[in-house]
């Protein structure tokens, strides 16, 4: 089955766009902080100096160099979108099967809770958090992957309580393998391609969420951020910095987040068969 | 059968008054979570130095202990306190910016989806020829940018370059002006941020309208109605397009909480003066009252307007009432 679905990825021409771009990117991001000269800290360049060869997008208003600021605004935003995504994958498939296997009492609160936490604008409860605690980005990214995960846990509970009725896993529990056996051994894996469908969504939707928040400034300001280095341009938007300040952040964060969706939507299609059907 | 149409709905309904609950008690439990007191946390980094009796004055007022029901009287009697940096009620001040918010919001709302709704439809109505594959290419391709992104280019290209479009506001300030002109100064203003939330709402609009309608297409009563030689846009609208609704109106209460976000941020952009731009400058002057009202009253509101959608789902497709 697995095999199956990595063929049928690699035809797939968003997929293979949205694949390397991404890649492209994270590698920006892993690498690139290596590479800039200058820490995106130091301060001691003429401010607002036009874009040359020591300083290829130019200075900002603080007199950091805009290149290397922008890899590590890079750096931090994917870092914060992984990081949600995992986290809110983790306690999506906890949840999810958990909800599945006890399906019952236990199943029935846990989704309960799935729906309500769903109705709610998580980003209302992290600008609440936000401004009262100034929290580090690290306590955010929790917040907001406890918040994140219902929908990606009904997706896993809807797949277990499909398989947990299939002929192997009865046989498994029939030879007395323990609940946490037959799940860890023939539930976990079993799900592997959902895992990968919830990740990108939840990582896509927390690099947009922290480009917002950074952008409304309630991150630490030291914290380079693309949201933030839109933030501060967009305050000298009347000089002529906006080309070689504002403009790179902004194709970034979209570039990021446009292969981010092509990844989440190719996805989507090819796992579901009923969504194929819908394209070409 | 009509009854288990309304106990659905009840139940969903339920859900959301669970949910409200929660957010109300987070918004009175959370500030008291803050460490230290309230009056040394904002007054011992900012520039004003407190008298000794001033600061006695404060604590007293800031650490009465208020009940939670004390708390939710005070809610709901719209005693929401006072604005620290603007001196201000902070009910009226959201009165006062609401609105915009909703001139601002509600109309790119019902532009973009009425637009995606009808685009989407003749795309599917077209599916496979080129018009509906550069439509669903580049649909997909605007959904990954988003709002700040698009409002930064506008901004650029219309309001600074061009000079086409007011760079801010609502309304050109102290004009003293006939009706007419004043109407026409705020579309002026308005036209900017509205076609960039128009612009980042419209591709997810098109794209469900479209796959939904893609679904319905392949029905059997669509072939009957054929058959029967109905003309052909009734066929679209009447039969297909009407069964296409219901998963646009389902997805579009879940999609509401994002979109909150997106006008926060354009508002800021443009500096229109809603909800958005009051929330961005209490966030910066650290106005705590201010922050916790705009916040509590923007999440009941999209509570409210997802509890309203529950009952008009039922009323447009009452197949709903049947399903599990």
């Amino acid at each position: 089955m697995h095999l199956d679905i990595m063929a049928t990825l690699k035809g797939d021409r968003w997929f293979t766009m949205g694949a390397i771009v991404t890649g492209f990117m994270v590698f920006i991001a892993l690498v690139g902080p290596y590479l800039v000269p200058y820490n995106p800290q130091e301060m001691s360049f003429q401010p607002f100096a036009r874009p040359s060869w020591e300083h290829p997008l130019g200075v900002n208003d603080g007199g950091q160099d805009i290149l290397s600021e922008l890899v590590h605004a890079l750096r931090n935003s994917l870092g914060f979108g992984a990081m949600v995504g995992g986290l809110a994958l983790v306690v999506a498939v906890g949840v999810g099967l958990a909800a599945a296997w006890y399906d019952g009492l236990v199943g029935r609160v846990l989704m309960s809770c799935a729906v309500i936490l769903m109705a709610i604008p998580s980003v209302m409860i992290l600008i609440l958090v936000a401004a009262l605690f100034q929290p580090s980005a690290w306590v955010l990214a929790l917040v907001l992957a406890g918040l994140s995960w219902p929908t990606t846990a009904k997706a896993v509970r809807a797949q277990a309580l499909a398989l947990r009725n299939a002929l192997h896993v009865r046989a498994a529990v029939q030879m007395g393998g323990s609940a946490m056996y037959v799940i860890a051994r023939h539930l976990v894996p079993e799900m592997f391609p959902l895992y990968l469908v919830g990740f990108v969504a939840k990582a896509r939707m927390a690099v947009f969420m922290e480009a917002s928040l950074a952008f409304l400034g309630l991150f630490d300001p030291g914290r380079k951020s693309l949201g933030g280095m839109i933030h501060c341009a967009l305050r000298y938007y009347y000089m002529d910095t906006w080309w070689n300040w504002l403009f790179p952040a902004v194709l970034c964060l979209s570039v990021s987040i446009m292969a981010a969706g092509f990844l989440a939507i190719s996805l989507e299609r090819v796992l579901d068969p009923r969504l194929r059907s819908l394209w070409g | 059968m009509r009854l288990g149409r309304e106990r659905k709905a009840l139940g969903n309904v339920a859900n959301f008054l669970v949910a409200l609950s929660v957010l109300v008690y987070l918004s009175y439990a959370l500030p008291r979570l803050m460490p230290g007191d309230f009056v040394t946390a904002m007054f011992a980094s900012s520039h004003v130095t407190l008298s000794a009796e001033q600061e006695s004055r404060e604590k007293a007022y800031f650490q009465r202990e208020e009940g939670f029901a004390l708390y939710l009287l005070r809610l709901v009697r719209l005693d929401w306190g006072w604005s620290y940096a603007l001196f201000q009620p902070v009910s009226s001040l959201i009165l006062q910016a609401l609105p915009w918010t909703l001139i601002l919001a509600g109309g790119a709302h019902v532009v973009a989806s009425v637009c995606g709704f009808v685009m989407g439809v003749e795309a599917a109505w077209r599916r496979g020829s080129r018009v509906d594959k550069a439509l669903v290419g580049s649909m997909t391709m605007l959904e990954g940018i988003q709002e700040m992104a698009v409002g930064v280019v506008l901004l650029a290209i219309f309001a600074l370059h061009l000079h086409w479009f007011p760079t801010g506001g609502a309304q050109t300030p102290h004009a003293e002006s006939s009706l007419v002109h004043r109407l026409v100064d705020m579309a002026h203003h308005l036209a900017l941020p509205m076609a960039t939330l128009v612009i980042s709402y419209l591709p997810g609009n098109f794209l469900l309208a479209r796959n939904s309608m893609v679904m319905v297409l392949g029905e059997e009563f669509i072939l009957t109605a054929r058959a029967k030689g109905l003309p052909e846009k009734r066929v679209r609208y009447a039969h297909a397009a009407r069964n296409a609704l219901l998963p646009v109106l389902t997805r579009f209460g879940l999609r509401l909480a994002f979109m909150v976000t997106g006008v926060v941020v354009v508002e800021t952009i443009f500096s229109y003066p809603g909800l958005g731009t009051l929330l961005f400058n209490a966030i910066r002057s650290r106005d705590l009252p201010l922050i916790q009202g705009v916040v509590l009253f923007s999440s009941a509101a999209v509570l409210a307007v997802n509890m309203a959608l529950e009952f008009v789902y039922t009323r447009i497709d009452p197949r709903t009432c049947h399903a599990p």
